[in-house]
């Protein structure tokens, strides 16, 4: 088997360029790194590696949806996702949409090279089991305006990102509120950090000193 | 010269030998020690007593802010950088009152954070953002909880024209322009209780 060819996606990019450095040394290729979902789904159609290594939580598309969208524009492009949460529920929707394997950040540096290659060659690497199939109210489209709006994008930037009219955006915001029993932006914000769409510090214990 | 020695903490394995493997390249910075949690942190200041501790905010079982003072302690010639996935004002300014010589977040590059490094063990102190006014950040905080402009007025004993007005200042000094975008900095700057 030849080198190894990888596009790598994560927001912290200090995270990524360690990985990066880190994947080379093992002389795996990273050709392209991306820090959002949506340029990840570009440079995998750009270059068709043969894994892209994708980290759950990243701004614009989130990896999960950013695993879906490469499977469909790249089926040779096997996806192995990086996440810094053993969250059993996205361990499941990764298989469910394609994806090959599934590393914590919490794991040995030595478990991502073996992942990458086992993944390469055509196997799988799970390193948490799958926990049963959960119920989600929200379609694909409806995740993502929620991740958007999280995000602090108006209805205006959302329909620029998606490529859909405002009219669109607009209904997928209203259903989705609806769906969620959202009242207002905080409740949609909750919703999106309990769905994982977006990573906020928890919050901290009020502090008597303060 | 001698090279600068430095020590990483960071709660994950990938991201401390990525870290490890981005810096090793550096010249005239050592790492001496890499450590995984605060508690190590602290035996390993005392023992390496490293010129620059790089310290992930964001590790379990310790609120990353409270263990500074601690590690001050530890080895007080050493000068802590704070390593955070945010890298909000507020957060900053509360590293920098425990003991802290700055922050730098993880979305930097490798070369800004090679930059911070060489700045914090010269002995500067990195510049912080805009900071919010006590009331703009009670304000903030109380959007962060879902409350609007009249409950926030009547909360505070002031006009809903004061609170508007001050939603815009918070606008503006933060470069957010949506409610969503404010209870989202809100609840990442811990300005919100515990649910």
């Amino acid at each position: 088997m030849g080198t190894i060819r990888v596009v790598l996606g994560d927001d912290h990019t200090l995270v990524r360029q360690g990985l990066k450095a880190l994947l080379e040394s093992a002389s795996i290729r990273v050709e392209r790194e991306s820090g959002d979902g949506r340029d990840l789904v570009r440079a995998v159609r750009a270059v068709r590696p043969d894994i892209a290594v994708v980290d759950v939580s990243m701004p614009l598309l989130n990896g999960l949806e950013a695993t879906r969208r490469i499977r469909q524009i790249s089926p040779e492009t096997r996806v192995l996702i990086l996440s810094m949460y053993p969250d059993p529920g996205y361990v499941t929707r990764a298989r469910r949409l394609g994806a090959k394997g599934y590393v914590l950040k919490d794991e040995a540096p030595a478990q991502l090279i073996e992942a990458v290659k086992a993944v390469a060659a055509g196997g799988e690497y799970f390193t948490l089991a799958a926990a049963p199939a959960q119920e989600n109210p929200l379609t694909p489209r409806e995740r993502e305006v929620l991740q958007l709006v999280a995000e602090g994008k108006k209805n205006a930037e959302i329909a620029e990102v998606m490529m859909r009219s405002l009219h669109t955006v607009r209904n997928h915001r209203a259903r989705l509120m609806r769906k969620l029993g959202a009242h207002n932006a905080a409740d949609l914000v909750q919703a999106a950090e309990a769905l994982g769409l977006v990573r906020l510090a928890p919050p901290r214990e009020v502090d008597d000193g303060a | 010269m001698d090279p600068l020695r430095l020590a990483i903490a960071d709660d994950h394995a990938l991201v401390r030998e990525g870290l490890t493997r981005l810096l090793a390249g550096t010249e005239g910075i050592e790492v001496v020690a890499v450590v995984g949690d605060a508690a190590s942190a602290a035996a390993c200041l005392a023992e390496a007593r490293p010129d620059v501790l790089l310290l992930d905010l964001s590790m379990p079982g310790t609120d990353g802010l409270s263990a500074i003072p601690h590690l001050r302690e530890a080895c007080p010639a050493t000068r802590i950088l704070v390593l955070s996935m945010y890298d909000e004002a507020e957060i900053a300014a509360e590293a920098i009152e425990r003991g802290a010589c700055g922050l730098i977040s993880k979305a930097s590059c490798a070369d800004a954070l090679v930059e911070a490094i060489r700045r914090v063990a010269r002995g500067e102190r990195l510049p912080v953002g805009p900071l919010l006014s006590p009331r703009e950040r009670e304000v903030l905080s109380l959007i962060g909880e879902g409350l609007g402009g009249d409950r926030i007025a009547a909360r505070l004993g002031l006009s809903e024209k004061t609170v508007a007005h001050h939603r815009e200042r918070l606008m503006e000094k933060l470069d957010i322009h949506t409610q969503a975008g404010l209870v989202a900095y809100a609840r990442r700057s811990g300005l919100c209780r515990a649910d």
